[in-house]
């Protein structure tokens, strides 16, 4: 029995079997790794072959929320949706707002677990530590709205969040999303591909469950003072004109991915920005459940060819991805294309990413034996990404090619696809542009366990381009950083290294990374997590022991994909971010020394050069001793 | 000058935060369930909290003489040494604002904090405020007004031609 914050209990479901199983989780279980992706992952490795087949019924799916979740601390939102991917084999999480991680705990879970395959389509619906099993045979093949509608009806539960698949993780899109609250997305890796294989449909959750407080005094204050810090944030446009305020931000910086990520700039970039954004669509602003700073954008385009209902969205990284990068500087449509990815299910990063890529390729005369229905492929054709947006889902014609990402869709397109392919280790690009926004983004996206990411955590470029503190001063990093553009010898390794295991601690505790940005009196602090996890917990937690713990989650999550087969051969940076990026203050800039940033990083982390493993030592300091072991039984095996 | 609650659905983005800080407060846990007011994420696009209008119906419909008036906030309190959570009250109410916790078998509603409401003072917002009665008055007027003018707008029975009026 726990005293605060967790539910203390893990629900297991095997769809298979149809078996439900609810186990105890103890304080000795769960404290060494705190809870969200850095439980999961424990329990991943103890229950996963390393060489499990990601779209068969022996992976798992876990939806993981933190200690923090559900509570007063304002930015517990969150779960993390954390498997194997099916697009990259390597380790995933996939973090989502909205109230889905709250509902979960009220309804009495940490963790939902979930295993083997249905034979039919079927939906869970999760409820005061109550659990069924439903039929979702009636909404199969329809999208996230009409599905969720469907099932709050059929529940008869308004106040529940329901985590679900559209047509795209039906079909076994290889980036297909889970959708919660009808607009809250875990995008990234797949899991809606994961869903599928398993006929899940849809997870529903709701609960009028209690959690407690050890210290109920302590944690009102420390909260308040919370919401105090949070008060003072230093990213201020980010409530009023949420992410997409970055379109303008990086454009100027020249750091704006333009063309298959050939320019840095766009000439339309104040179109599809967030000041226009908010001007034109903008009905209201959203906030995740007990998030204070609510980025959430409620938008609608109310007529004409690119008439929307009111939905969530889009955030930067849609704008940028079906926007700058495919030349497209038409926001209305980015709206319905927003809203189409939301619908069938899809990241739209990958979405993105891969229609600039096809673009490229036809460009080159790459898809000439292709059946493309008669299409020109272009750049700035809106038109074109919304048919696309439907043909991956339905993996009609040349979007099934699409929907196996671009890393899969070069390899069948053969030629040099491969250099228009923006992906490291299968992982679609993000919109964080190495060359303009920051060199330490390169490192990020090479070693990064999920593959190209900008939000595992997603602090490094920020502090390094000078942008905000991070709380990088109490760590005994300079401030302002030394040049962005440096390489070697700028300490990156070192910093990245703080950087990570910073935002791994966000990750752990089961925060959304965007509170912690600032310096120790203008946003939640590694010090402040600890205070407020010590009052919520009875436990005596330090900043130290979080540290430690995110140290301990981040080598267990190298340790996932080492067993999983990668190496140190697999962290590297697609080729054109070697080239020379135009346009712009970063005109010319290119990354040279990749293998030098990562070397840094290694010393600077304990792993070991030449084969990219953790060191014994260091998994022998953080009381991994036994993954050491698997791990070179592992590589015996494989000799 | 006596104040009052007053809920700003423009300003409320849904956080919840209100709910959950109200429990703690009186519950020393955290349980939006528990909350004595209660936000609504309804689609499309409201967000809004359901407080208790403290206007006295469930003090007449209590068998036992457990509702009261609080002479200095004017909120409707609950005696717990005389309620019995026989539910009269629930019954009563034609908002929903006052349940009966049946762990305890109390009835439970908002008693403004004695004065210092807690869901106000944490709104990051500013959705949910204590003013002035005077002043809350001219508010609701105000959206009288608004409210007339987007019927009078879809109506038929109008001779004022309010496109004109944009």
């Amino acid at each position: 029995m726990m005293n605060g914050g967790y539910c203390g209990k893990i629900l297991r479901v095997d769809l298979s079997s149809r078996e439900i199983n609810v186990e105890m989780l103890t304080e000795d279980a769960i404290r060494p790794y705190i809870g969200a992706s850095g439980y999961a992952v424990k329990l991943l490795w103890d229950e996963l072959d390393g060489d499990v087949d990601p779209l068969s019924e022996n992976n798992k799916i876990v939806f993981a929320t933190g200690p923090i979740a559900g509570t007063l601390v304002p930015s517990g939102g969150s779960y993390a949706l954390c498997y194997r991917s099916p697009l990259t084999g390597a380790w995933c999480e996939s973090r989502a707002g909205g109230s889905f991680g709250p509902r979960l705990k009220y309804a009495g879970f940490d963790f939902l677990v979930i295993e083997g395959k249905s034979e039919t389509p079927v939906y869970l619906w999760i409820h005061d530590e109550q659990v069924e099993i439903k039929d979702a045979s009636l909404i199969w093949g329809k999208g996230i709205e009409y599905s969720t509608t469907f099932i709050q009806n059929e529940i008869d539960e308004l106040d529940s969040s329901i985590a679900l698949i559209g047509q795209g993780g039906e079909n076994q899109v290889l980036y297909a999303a889970v959708v919660n609250d009808r607009g809250r997305v875990a995008a990234r890796g797949g899991g809606g591909a994961l869903m599928g294989s398993k006929n899940l449909k849809a997870v529903a959750v709701s609960g009028k469950g209690s959690l407690q407080v050890a210290h109920p005094d302590h944690f009102m204050k420390a909260v308040t003072l919370a919401e105090e810090y949070l008060g003072r944030y230093p990213f201020e446009g980010i409530n009023q004109f949420g992410t997409p305020l970055l379109i303008g931000i990086q454009n100027a910086a020249g750091g704006l991915p333009t063309r298959n990520f050939t320019y840095g700039q766009f000439e339309s970039a104040d179109d599809i920005g967030g000041e226009r954004l908010t001007k034109e669509n903008l009905i209201k602003r959203r906030a995740c459940y007990g998030c204070s700073m609510g980025c959430g954008r409620y938008t609608v385009v109310e007529q004409g060819k690119y008439q929307t209902i009111p939905q969530e969205g889009p955030e930067y990284e849609t704008l940028a991805a079906l926007g700058s990068l495919c030349e497209n500087g038409n926001l209305e449509s980015l709206l319905k294309a927003n809203y189409l990815c939301n619908d069938y299910g899809l990241d739209t990063i990958s979405v993105g990413v891969a229609i600039a890529f096809a673009i490229e390729c036809y460009e080159n005369g790459l898809l000439n034996d292709f059946e493309l229905e008669g299409r020109e492929l272009s750049w700035g054709d809106a038109d074109l990404i919304l048919e696309l947006i439907e043909d991956i889902s339905m993996q009609r014609g040349f979007g099934k090619i699409l929907s196996q990402g671009v890393r899969r869709a070069a390899e069948l397109i053969g030629q040099n696809a491969d250099d228009f392919a923006l992906h490291v280790k299968g992982m679609e690009v993000p919109m964080h542009e190495p060359r303009g926004e920051s060199k330490i983004m390169a490192l990020q996206y090479a070693v990064n366990p999920r593959g190209a990411c900008h939000m595992h955590p997603n602090w490094a470029a920020i502090w390094d381009s000078g942008q905000f503190e991070c709380g990088m001063n109490a760590l005994g990093q300079p401030w302002p950083p030394t040049d962005k553009m440096l390489e070697l010898n700028a300490k990156k390794g070192l910093a990245y290294k703080y950087v990570a295991m910073q935002g791994e601690i966000s990750e752990i505790i089961g925060a959304c990374v965007f509170h912690s940005w600032g310096a120790d009196d203008e946003c939640i602090t590694p010090q402040l997590y600890a205070t407020l996890l010590s009052a919520l917990t009875g436990w005596d937690v330090t900043d130290q022991e979080l540290f430690e713990a995110a140290e301990r989650s981040w080598n267990m999550k190298r340790c996932f994909n080492i067993r999983a087969g990668l190496t140190r051969k697999d962290d590297l940076i697609p080729k054109r971010l070697k080239d020379p990026i135009r346009r712009g203050p970063s005109d010319g800039e290119s990354v040279q020394n990749i293998d030098g940033m990562i070397d840094e990083y290694f010393d600077a982390i304990g792993w070991d050069k030449e084969t990219g493993i953790p060191k014994e030592d260091t998994l022998k300091r953080l009381g991994l001793s036994n993954v050491w072991e698997v791990l070179m039984e592992s590589a015996v095996q494989n000799r | 000058m006596p104040k009052t609650l007053v809920i700003f659905p423009d300003k409320c983005t849904g956080c919840h935060r209100c709910e959950l800080w109200c429990a703690m407060n009186k519950e020393g846990l955290i349980n939006p369930a528990k909350a004595r007011l209660k936000v609504l994420r309804r689609e499309p696009s409201i967000d809004v909290a359901a407080i208790c209008l403290q206007c006295g119906i469930c003090i007449n419909a209590c068998l036992y003489g457990a509702l009261s008036r609080d002479k200095k906030t004017g909120a409707v309190v609950v005696d717990d040494e005389r309620c019995i959570g026989c539910g009269k009250c629930v019954m009563a109410c034609p908002y929903g604002m006052i349940t009966v916790d049946a762990s305890v078998r109390k009835a439970k509603k908002c008693d403004l904090c004695g004065g210092n409401p807690v869901c106000v003072q944490h709104c990051p917002e500013n959705a949910l405020q204590y003013l002035d009665v005077e002043k809350a008055a001219a508010i609701k007027r105000e959206r009288y007004a608004k409210s007339l003018v987007s019927e009078l707008k879809g109506g038929s029975a109008s001779n004022l031609n309010l496109e004109k009026l944009k």
